[in-house]
């Protein structure tokens, strides 16, 4: 085993020594300018028709494109037909202009024209695979357990799904029970659905290779589906108790009589908790992903300007730190779902609270 | 900003994915794993209470067993106490009976000594009164022919009574 990471490190260190002179090279072919930083880190945060490949800029693993036309007319074809600045049907990759990087088609204006527009795109997109197999790992996982249980009945699991169900438990006896209370069986199973998708989607956004390697969680319509659910959930379970307290809150009666302050500000409290949790888990894990990639950078950036000395100096700095940082992400990639699951917990449980003390007072009449 | 304009398309299928994972999750695999954590965190809970009782009830029996084994020792200190004293009691019985029965034997036996002595004098005593009554007789006889023939007779007489003896 130790052979091994010795081996792997020095793979990794060769790789390592030989960006900046990839750098010098590309630098040397198309001037400074060659590099474009802010290209390449919204290519790497961003979606894409295709799925990167390792030690290679042409090759991309194809990912079906699906897309509707102005007419209604519906498109399902590979996105390899649409690399290069290929045309398929009438679409292709917009470069550059408002849609840049996304499939555009073009249709008459009226005046005998064509312009560009963007079809209803529905592709899998290297986003909506790393979705998939999120999706899919949490549910092996889950069904792993479930088949272990029924196997072995009591038994505990060891080793990997030990661990899984340690997580379970964590989440379920730390986090669940103590605020829900009696109620903790019945949000349970979204609550832990929402943990360990968002705990999969983080870790898989990690690894740079294929099944990983998708900004998944940094992305806001991801955290923005996922904290819906969550306003719906609170939303649509509330009880009595919790929207009287929104509509006619226990304040003095000028705070929302004349002027209506307080219900104001409450219903807006409604709305301003799911926006907080779509942010701060887009912004958590954006931000890890933005700062390794731009670690990475550093190394060209430098290369570009001060030749290979200095191009490798700053890849063993960059290293290290790049190294350093995805440490720290993994940690954040923990705490950002733990705590994603943890204020969807306490939101919920807020619009639960007060049912349970009214049916109390009811009981003691 | 492509970053911050949700891209249609992903919000659709995040929504479908995770829906789906959502229902599956719910229906099969959450309840079923939460029922399990929790079965077998009773199980535990009632497995170190039973050992707990388990180990008191030893506790109590240890105690018990020595107080049933000190019991015991002194039964049977109490019970050999008994033996060796009844053993001297029987010893002691058997001793005066025996001198008795010896006693009560000794007893007959000299009573049965003492009534054949007295027998034999009886029948002594008969005997020679017969005798001296013979001898008496015959001398009486002997009287009547002479003195010399009376020293004879009585001579005979006598002869014949130590031969007899």
């Amino acid at each position: 085993m130790k052979k091994v990471l010795t081996i792997l490190s020095l793979v990794m260190l060769f790789f390592a020594a030989s960006a900046p002179i990839a750098a010098a090279q590309e630098a040397e072919e198309g001037g400074a300018s060659a590099i474009n930083p802010k290209e390449i880190i919204f290519e790497h945060l961003g979606d894409g028709y295709g799925w990167e490949v390792p030690f290679s800029h042409s090759h991309r693993i194809p990912l079906p494109v699906i897309v509707r036309d102005y007419e209604g007319g519906w498109h399902l074809f590979s996105s390899s037909r649409l690399m290069h600045g290929g045309e398929y049907e009438g679409f292709k990759i917009a470069e550059g202009g408002d849609y840049n990087g996304k499939v555009v088609g073009e249709r008459p204006d009226g005046n005998g024209g064509m312009v560009q527009y963007r079809p209803l795109d529905l592709s899998i997109t290297k986003n909506v695979a790393a979705l998939i197999i999120s999706a899919l790992v949490v549910a092996l996982m889950a069904f792993w357990l479930v088949g272990w249980y029924k196997r072995n009945g009591m038994k505990a699991p060891r080793k990997g799904l030990g661990a899984f169900e340690v997580t379970v438990a964590y989440i379920y006896d730390g986090v669940i029970k103590p605020t829900l209370g009696a109620k903790a069986k019945k949000f349970a199973p979204y609550l832990l659905t929402v943990f360990f998708f968002i705990l999969t989607m983080n870790l898989l956004g990690l690894i740079v290779i294929f099944p990983g390697g998708a900004n998944l969680t940094g992305n806001l319509a991801v955290t923005l589906v996922l904290s819906i659910f969550t306003f719906l959930l609170t939303n649509l379970f509330g009880t009595k108790h919790y929207w009287k307290d929104i509509f006619w809150p226990d304040v003095p009666w000028w705070l929302k009589v004349p002027v209506p302050m307080m219900p104001v500000i409450e219903l807006f409290g409604i709305f301003t908790k799911p926006a907080a949790l779509t942010v701060r888990l887009f912004a958590n894990m954006m931000g890890g992903h933005m700062i390794v990639i731009v670690l990475t950078l550093l190394i060209f950036i430098f290369t570009a300007i001060g030749g290979l000395a200095i191009g490798g100096v700053t890849t063993v700095v960059s290293m290290l730190f790049s190294v350093f940082m995805l440490l720290i992400d993994t940690l954040v990639s923990f705490i950002q779902a733990y705590v994603f699951t943890m204020l969807s917990t306490l939101f919920i449980s807020l619009a639960q609270a007060g049912g349970e003390h009214e049916e109390a007072v009811t009981e003691a009449k | 900003m492509e970053l911050f304009t949700p891209e249609l398309g992903l919000v659709f299928w995040m929504f479908v994915f995770f829906a789906i994972l959502f229902f599956i999750l719910a229906k099969f695999a959450w309840p079923y794993i939460i029922k399990s954590l929790e079965e077998r965190g009773d199980m535990i809970d009632k497995g170190v209470l039973y050992a707990k009782n388990a180990k008191e009830q030893l506790d109590n029996a240890k105690v018990e067993a020595q107080k049933y084994v000190a019991e015991a020792q002194k039964q049977q200190a109490d019970i050999l106490r008994d033996a060796a004293k009844m053993k001297s009691q029987i010893i002691e019985e058997a001793k005066t009976a025996a001198q008795e029965e010896a006693k009560k034997v000794m007893d007959a036996a000299k009573l049965a000594i003492e009534q054949a002595r007295k027998e034999s004098e009886l029948q002594f005593r008969n005997e020679v009164s017969s005798f001296a009554l013979s001898i008496a007789e015959k001398m009486i006889k002997k009287n009547m022919e002479g003195d010399k023939a009376q020293a004879e007779l009585v001579n005979k007489l006598l002869n014949e009574v130590e031969n007899k003896n």
